[in-house]
């Protein structure tokens, strides 16, 4: 099995320790995983502002450095789900085709794909799990509180493997952080309180430590925390996956 | 005003946001506990949507065999292309009645169509019988939910709309006493009023019949003891058989309050014996949209309210702030079609997180349209110019590995190097509340390069 | 302009129509509707009780030891005006129906008796149609509801009901779930908005 690892644009230039704890994780669970050096962004920044054809460029930048792996597998739900959702703009050569069935979150690949049940990882702190929407909603990580069917998380799945974590119970299980991309600039008052609301919730829940499966919900609420100086840490879920404290 | 100018103003005071989105979210949560408890809720939303998406596909069908059978039924049929001739056809309906006095439940059509002014206009006098309507028809508003009209007003405010209008003493605020006012004053209004003007939540074209969902019983009290009910429709509310109201019934209330059926559920049919009933079939856009197949699905909503309840953007923003008739997730859909100018900022008013396309009862793929209106959007409106020629810029950046990395390193060492008030300066809108992460001696590549080499 | 022929203007029905069939998809299926995928094996008696009870309403048993009458006259003390469409009403009714010139009269009515064909569990909602109803206004107008069900005719789901209400030709016909009600203030329930004030449904 040949993985590709695809770090997300904003990961690779601000949050590296992200794409490495990753990588290691991965390495750890003896993946056969290559980073492909010519990679930047699934395009996603441009297609949610509406300049969907200003993406078309990344697109094919992103099939062509991953056209022939077996898997691609990102740290991000929002990335992969743009590349499995919003690929449809451009020829569906079997390239392309490829390319987005078989993109995966980090997650979902741990579970669904490896079948992993056990971690070496440890982790001893109260930790709130933020459902970032695209996962969730988009790749369906997990059950979400709208939809009726049985309850699964495979981010929950996954975190139950690491020692000492303790998984904290929001009010609010599945609220949107309010970063959504340009989102976060052109409704820059909703988005602001709507993180508010989301820090709040987790640290009315005792929670020690802030975690998602993607940076973009992360950078936003951190932003927040630390510009309101709050008791909150924020780790990318590959981060406590890989932690060993 | 754009929606974001709109939503900052609404968010100046936050304890009222706080409120407002308690509210809301206190409702979504009673739409969870009344449909979680139903088995087989997502066979029913899918049979919903399969319902509409039928019917659609058969629409000049339905809508001429609903027309036959309520003519057969005595009823008088109309039909109005816009807004404008419904408008001229209820008003000739009054006219020829010689009608002063009409009293309304709840139809969001008329509000798209500005039925109250144009009668007004002619010296008629027409009150909206709903409770939530009839404060900000008092309170000279438009209904900023279409389940909810009055959600963003406080009881308080409520009390001091009461006392101006309704000569009510001061009570705090006190719900019950409020509710009992009005009945009193609506009681006097249902009594003397001339006709009766109706929605329509559904219209049934094997029985020519159609169902009006009230919980105040005030459609019912007005189209009772009128002489005449006029009742307003859009092509979009007929189904094909009787038998699926089982079926819409199911979905409607418990999407919109959490109630397992609204209290009343009036299946109208023939006119009282004496009495006249007149349907108007309005088209006003409608048939546009259909002609849009990455939009048509948006003409399968019944009303619910139930995606702005979710909305976390609506919660905080206030109905208000979409200044539309249709507010929140399904408006910025519907909105775009009919004035893409005007409405071009709504599409944009999510986080396209997508929980209203889960609520949905209908499963309209509200999320998805509103990414679709997007791309639309900024092909025929005109944008500002920085945000153009910064997405041109991203998608060459993005097409180059190389550029990327020179682009990055020097962004990297602005955020390590410059000074906060510089960073956090008023063009950078993300540093007013937030900070920006601090940029990373090493990019991911460049420490995997690094390490490749010491391997 | 003579020569110039001008076309008849389309009407609005016209143009709607072709409008529809124009933009509209190629014809979807209609989905089969499958009722048991909704069977959820509760106790229908149990289930209606509670609905009605949710939606703010009441539910007793008929007492066989009087008449519906004497049962519900017990039940308002204070009323003045009632009527029952029953047979056997005699003195219960205060009014005559016959003696209206109009509907508004019956602004006074205290407590009202009908008779309901078909209840359903999952939303406590009982079905009034022409046939029970000589005066369409009258479940509504009325200050206090009362209905009578025989238990044999609850099922289960409003699939159910509506292949019983087909055979049936209804001019006019409303579910009543509850009675009259409004959140419309905050949110707050307030019962007793336009219509009835208090509903109960006797099982019989």
């Amino acid at each position: 099995m040949k993985v590709g690892l695809f770090i997300p644009c904003y990961i690779n230039q601000l949050y590296p320790q992200v794409g490495k704890a990753t990588l290691e994780l991965l390495e750890k669970l003896n993946v056969d995983v290559v980073y492909p050096s010519g990679q930047t962004c699934c395009g996603q920044p441009m297609a949610n502002s509406g300049y969907e054809y200003e993406s078309v460029g990344a697109c094919n930048n992103f099939v062509e450095n991953f056209k022939d792996f077996d898997y691609i597998v990102t740290p991000s739900g929002s990335c992969a789900y743009h590349v499995k959702k919003h690929y449809n703009i451009i020829p569906q050569t079997e390239a392309v085709k490829k390319v987005r069935d078989n993109v995966y979150e980090l997650c979902d690949f741990i579970v669904n794909i490896l079948k992993i049940e056990k971690l070496t990882a440890s982790f001893p702190f109260k930790v709130g799990v933020h459902k970032s929407c695209h996962g969730l909603r988009g790749l369906r990580l997990g059950s979400c509180s709208e939809v009726v069917g049985d309850s699964f998380s495979s981010i929950e799945d996954v975190l139950k493997m690491v020692k000492g974590v303790e998984l904290i119970e929001l009010t609010r299980k599945d609220e949107c952080c309010g970063f959504g991309g340009t989102f976060a600039v052109t409704e820059e008052a909703i988005s602001v309180k709507m993180g508010k609301d989301r820090v709040k919730d987790h640290l009315d829940n005792g929670a020690e430590v802030i975690t998602a499966t993607d940076t973009s919900c992360l950078m936003h609420l951190e932003g927040l925390i630390n510009r309101n100086e709050q008791p909150l840490k924020v780790l990318h879920i590959a981060e406590i996956l890989n932690s060993n404290i | 005003m754009s929606h974001s100018k709109a939503a900052s103003i609404f968010n100046t005071d936050e304890k009222k946001v706080n409120w407002h989105d308690k509210a809301l979210w206190f409702v979504r949560h009673k739409r969870d506990k009344s449909v979680h408890a139903v088995e087989g809720w997502e066979n029913l939303r899918s049979l919903g949507h399969g319902i509409k998406a039928h019917t659609l596909s058969n629409l000049d069908h339905y809508l001429t065999e609903f027309e036959a059978n309520a003519i057969k039924n005595g009823v008088q049929v109309h039909w109005a292309a816009d807004a404008e001739e419904h408008n001229k056809i209820v008003h000739s309906i009054l006219k020829k009645h010689n009608a002063k006095k009409i009293v309304k439940s709840k139809s969001m059509l008329t509000e798209e169509c500005h039925l109250n002014p144009y009668l007004e206009a002619d010296g008629m006098e027409i009150i909206d019988t709903d409770l939530g309507e009839r404060i900000v028809q008092l309170a000279k508003e438009p209904p900023s939910h279409i389940v909810l009209p009055a959600i963003h007003k406080t009881k308080e405010e409520v009390d001091e709309l009461f006392q101006e209008h309704l000569g009510t003493k001061p009570c705090g605020g006190d719900p019950q006493y409020l509710t009992g006012e009005a009945r009193k004053h609506l009681r006097e209004k249902f009594m003397e009023a001339d006709a009766a003007i109706t929605g329509v939540n559904f219209a049934i074209a094997d029985t020519g019949g159609f169902v009006v969902c009230t919980n105040e019983g005030n459609a019912d009290m007005g189209a009772h003891l009128a002489p005449v009910h006029i009742a307003c429709m859009g092509i979009e509310k007929i189904i094909p058989k009787q038998e699926y109201l089982g079926v819409f019934l199911r979905l409607l209330a418990r999407s919109a309050t959490g109630q397992p059926i609204t209290t009343y559920s009036s299946h109208f049919k023939k006119p009282i014996e004496g009495n006249e009933m007149h349907i108007v079939i309005v088209d006003n856009g409608r048939t546009e949209q259909l002609s849009r197949p990455d939009f048509r699905a948006s003409l399968h909503c019944i009303r619910c309210g139930a995606c702005m309840n979710t909305c976390p953007i609506y919660r905080r923003s206030g109905g208000h702030s979409y200044d539309a008739t249709i507010p929140g997730p399904i408006g910025s859909i519907l909105s775009p079609g009919k004035d893409l100018k005007k409405h071009s900022t709504l599409p944009f008013a999510s986080t396209l997180c997508g929980s209203c396309s889960d609520v949905c009862p209908v499963k309209i793929d509200i999320h998805s349209q509103l990414y679709k209106w997007r791309q639309i959007i900024t092909k025929e409106t005109p944008q500002p110019l920085v945000k153009k020629a910064s997405m041109k810029m991203m998608g060459k950046v993005f097409s180059k590995p190389s550029q990327f990395e020179r682009v990055g390193k020097v962004a990297r060492w602005s955020l390590r190097n410059l000074p906060k008030s510089v960073i956090n300066s008023k063009p950078n809108v993300w540093g007013k509340e937030r900070d920006l992460p601090l940029g990373p001696k090493e990019s991911f590549d460049d420490w995997y390069k690094n390490r490749e080499k010491n391997d | 302009m003579i020569g110039i022929k001008t076309e008849k203007k389309m009407t609005s029905r016209e143009n709607i129509l072709s409008r529809a069939k124009a933009n509209k998809p190629d014809l979807l299926e209609l989905p089969v509707i499958n009722v048991e995928v909704f069977a959820d094996g509760k106790d229908l008696l149990e289930e209606f009780t509670k609905k009605v009870e949710v939606v703010g309403g009441n539910v007793v048993e008929q007492n066989v030891s009087e008449t519906i009458f004497s049962q519900v006259s017990k039940m308002y003390p204070d009323a003045k005006v009632n009527y029952a469409t029953l047979e056997g009403a005699g003195d219960f009714n205060t009014v005559s129906l016959e003696a209206l010139k109009k509907p508004h009269e019956l602004e006074n009515l205290d407590v009202l008796i009908l008779e309901s064909i078909l209840g359903v569990a999952e939303n406590g909602a009982v079905w009034l149609s022409d046939g029970q109803l000589p005066i369409r206004v009258l479940p509504f107008i009325t200050n206090h509801l009362v209905i009578v069900l025989k238990k044999e005719n609850i099922v289960p789901f409003l699939h159910q009901a509506y292949p019983i209400l087909a055979k049936k030709d209804n001019d006019f016909g409303v579910f009543i779930s509850g009675p009259s009600k409004t959140a419309d203030i905050e949110q707050s329930l307030v019962i007793g908005a336009h219509g009835a004030m208090t509903l109960t449904v006797v099982l019989k």
